[in-house]
């Protein structure tokens, strides 16, 4: 009875979480970056859900140091996010996914807009098995892949009892539960999926939206599935990190490129981000990374803008806010949250790309002293 | 001297004849009332019109097939709409098989003279506060407490008594057709209820009268002369609920378990036409599955207008044989 009504707060800890910080201490510090004030603005952004309560804390923390400056992001999803940004209704955009080709030419070409990645993500395989600790079901790629297309139907399954002899896993149906709404979880999850199994690249593909084989359920959002993984024997589904984390479920240890059992964690992100030194909005991929800490299902958030600002106090303000994001300053509120910091290589390059923003030609970033 | 006294009543000046202003009161209201009625016709077209045109991409590629397309495959661009008619069909009509006796039962004890009468005033309120409900609330309610109930309970105990019926067969999961329209009966129970308790309150005493005094028992008199008197509005009640379920978005996104699928089976999964629109249309990127999920939002309108056009045939087929009213 407990566990059920355990997830109820789900909703309840993310506002939490959310809204400054409250629930997890956090407070803005005044050391750390010292670039010139940014000039009055109101900024407003809008797109993907999975990054949102990083944005939302960090935002705060920039009003709270910046008074003058006043960031705006609704969650609308990656979708929206991108079609207000080509509309230019908002000044920013959120995104899980880069802009695919149709996407870029709608916005005016790959030159128009700046795509940087802000945050990392990683995911877990949450279950909900009786008696069975967290991490200590263990996973291969085959099996997750066999799990989701509905060829390993039942948990005593052979492939599954192979891997993992020393658990007694019970004589019942498998519920795969995966999410109904389009999401860049899903893109990163099916990715993975795509990666290291043929047969769901060629049975199902990758994409936000993917036309699930018919076995499980399917349930909105990150914490519709987490809610009906934990309520429903035998379920398992794929969900953020965070959200395991904040509700205590049991997550499985899953098999990395190199062969070793992970258990999904920040430092596994960052340890599979640093297997790339460089991403592009084209080539962006960091699942199955090699590294012996990786962790397998990884993925960026991405925020993208236009490369030539109307409006040099706006364009200045927001070369400044994402500048700041990407530092440590502005990474430890996401690190509070269960995401991951950006590897040091990635910033570097975001800071080569956010110096390519520029009004009128000249460019705005003004960097620390 | 007599004083003369027309008879003729006259008109006051500014309504003399050739004198005509436009401050006319008749005319003014006359104009007005129509405004307001064009004015719902336009909203209605301006709707249709804004879904058919994005729609259009969708329309065009896939034709008429899109309606009994089972593939929703938005990786490669098959879309079809079957699983979701499907899927609005059963749970709409599960709902209504559930709500309409126990709605009609309870609009009867709230209208009709009865030994409990006493059960009329928490009854109705009951109801009322049931219609208040918002749909998230009762969603989330049926998310933590009806569902793990209906897997773990009712459904078992379905399979087990009813399990030769193809209905009650296949493993029970807790998010399912079932659930949906267990979830959907209550939410438009408040409606029955209200609406046909107020029919049948209208319904002549004298007539109830008289067929008690011919001998006929209470069940004789409301199932005779009663609901045959009361059965165009209690139509009309059970086609507002009926619209309420079938477009019902939130609750039912909530318990269906969003898988695209045709069976006979009420504890499979399901996917209904509201629940795809609200769970894909902010990340569906592109003309193409814009447009499909839009052309599932043409289709969504075109069931409620073939459920009205069915609705009133039945009045007018009701109209037709309608007793006699004194």
């Amino acid at each position: 009875m407990t566990k059920r009504f355990l997830a109820i707060p789900i909703a309840a800890a993310f506002l939490l979480a959310a809204c400054g910080g409250g629930a997890t201490g956090v407070s803005p510090t005044a050391t750390g970056a010292t670039f010139p004030a940014p000039p009055a603005a109101t900024l407003t952004g809008a797109g993907a859900t999975f990054p949102y309560p990083f944005y939302s804390a960090a935002f705060y923390a920039f009003n709270q140091k910046w008074n003058q400056v006043k960031v705006n992001y609704q969650s609308i999803g990656s979708g929206g996010g991108i079609k207000a940004l080509t509309q230019k209704t908002v000044d920013f955009g959120a995104s899980d996914v880069p802009l695919n080709p149709k996407e870029t030419t709608d916005i005016g070409g790959a030159d128009a807009v700046v795509q940087i990645p802000v945050i990392l993500g990683t995911e877990s395989l949450a279950y909900n098995l009786d008696g069975i600790q967290t991490g200590a079901l263990k996973l291969t790629p085959d099996l997750i892949a066999g799990i989701f297309l509905g060829t390993i139907k039942k948990w005593n399954d052979p492939a599954l009892v192979a891997k993992n002899s020393g658990l007694n896993l019970p004589n019942s149906a498998i519920t795969p539960v995966h999410r109904s709404d389009g999401s860049g979880t899903t893109y990163i999850f099916t990715d993975y999926l795509s990666t290291v199994s043929a047969d769901w690249k060629a049975k199902v593909g990758k994409g936000k939206s993917v036309s699930w084989p018919a076995v499980g359920q399917g349930a909105k959002g990150n914490e519709g599935v987490a809610t009906t993984v934990k309520q429903t024997p035998g379920a398992i589904g794929y969900v953020e990190l965070a959200y395991v984390m904040q509700t205590q479920m049991s997550q499985a240890s899953l098999q990395n490129a190199d062969g070793i059992f992970v258990i999904p964690s920040p430092e596994g992100a960052t340890a599979a981000a640093k297997s790339r030194t460089t991403v592009t909005p084209t080539d962006f991929s960091i699942v199955n990374a090699p590294g012996k800490d990786s962790a397998p299902i990884t993925g960026y958030s991405w925020a993208m803008m236009y490369k030539d600002q109307p409006d040099k106090d706006k364009g200045t303000a927001l070369t400044d806010l994402f500048y700041w994001l990407i530092s440590d300053e502005g990474q430890q509120y996401g690190v509070d949250l269960h995401y991951a910091k950006l590897p040091a290589d990635i910033v570097k390059a975001n800071i080569a790309t956010l110096k390519t923003v520029s009004f009128q030609g000249k460019g705005l970033l003004a960097l620390p002293t | 001297m007599s004083v003369q006294t027309s008879s003729v009543v006259t008109a006051p000046p500014f309504l003399e004849k050739g004198r005509r202003r436009w401050f006319d009161g008749d005319r003014i209201f006359q104009g007005l009332a129509s405004g307001a009625a064009i004015a719902i016709f336009v909203i209605a077209a301006i709707f249709l019109v804004a879904l058919i045109i994005p729609a259009w991409p969708s329309v065009t590629r896939f034709g008429l097939s899109f309606l009994v397309n089972r593939e929703w495959n938005p990786v490669n661009s098959h879309f079809g709409a079957l699983p979701f008619l499907y899927g609005t069909v059963v749970v709409s009509l599960i709902a209504m098989v559930i709500a309409f006796p126990i709605g009609l039962g309870a609009a009867l004890v709230l209208a009709q003279p009865t030994r409990y009468g006493f059960i009329r005033a928490p009854l109705s309120f009951g109801v009322e506060l049931l219609a208040g409900i918002p749909s998230v609330v009762i969603g989330l309610w049926a998310l933590f407490i009806l569902v793990p109930v209906m897997r773990q309970v009712v459904e078992p105990f379905l399979a087990h008594t009813l399990g030769f019926l193809p209905f009650f067969q296949g493993t029970p999961s807790g998010a399912s057709f079932l659930t949906a329209g267990v979830v959907l009966a209550i939410m438009v129970l408040p409606i029955l209820v209200a609406l046909s308790r107020d029919v049948i309150i209208a319904v002549p005493a004298e007539l109830r009268e008289a067929s008690v005094a011919l001998g006929a028992t209470k069940a004789e008199t409301i199932w005779q002369v009663v609901l045959p008197y009361a059965r165009v509005g209690i139509t009309g009640a059970v086609l507002l609920a009926l619209g309420r379920a079938i477009g019902e978005t939130i609750a039912v996104t909530m318990v269906i378990g969003n898988r695209p699928e045709i069976t006979a089976s009420l504890f499979s999964p399901g996917y209904t036409l509201p629940s795809v629109l609200a769970n894909e249309f902010a990340e569906a990127v592109g003309p193409l599955y814009q447009g499909a999920l839009l052309e599932l939002g043409l289709v969504l309108v075109l069931i409620t207008i073939a459920v009205n056009v069915l609705a009133r045939l039945l009045i007018w087929s009701f109209r037709r044989t309608e007793p006699v009213a004194t």
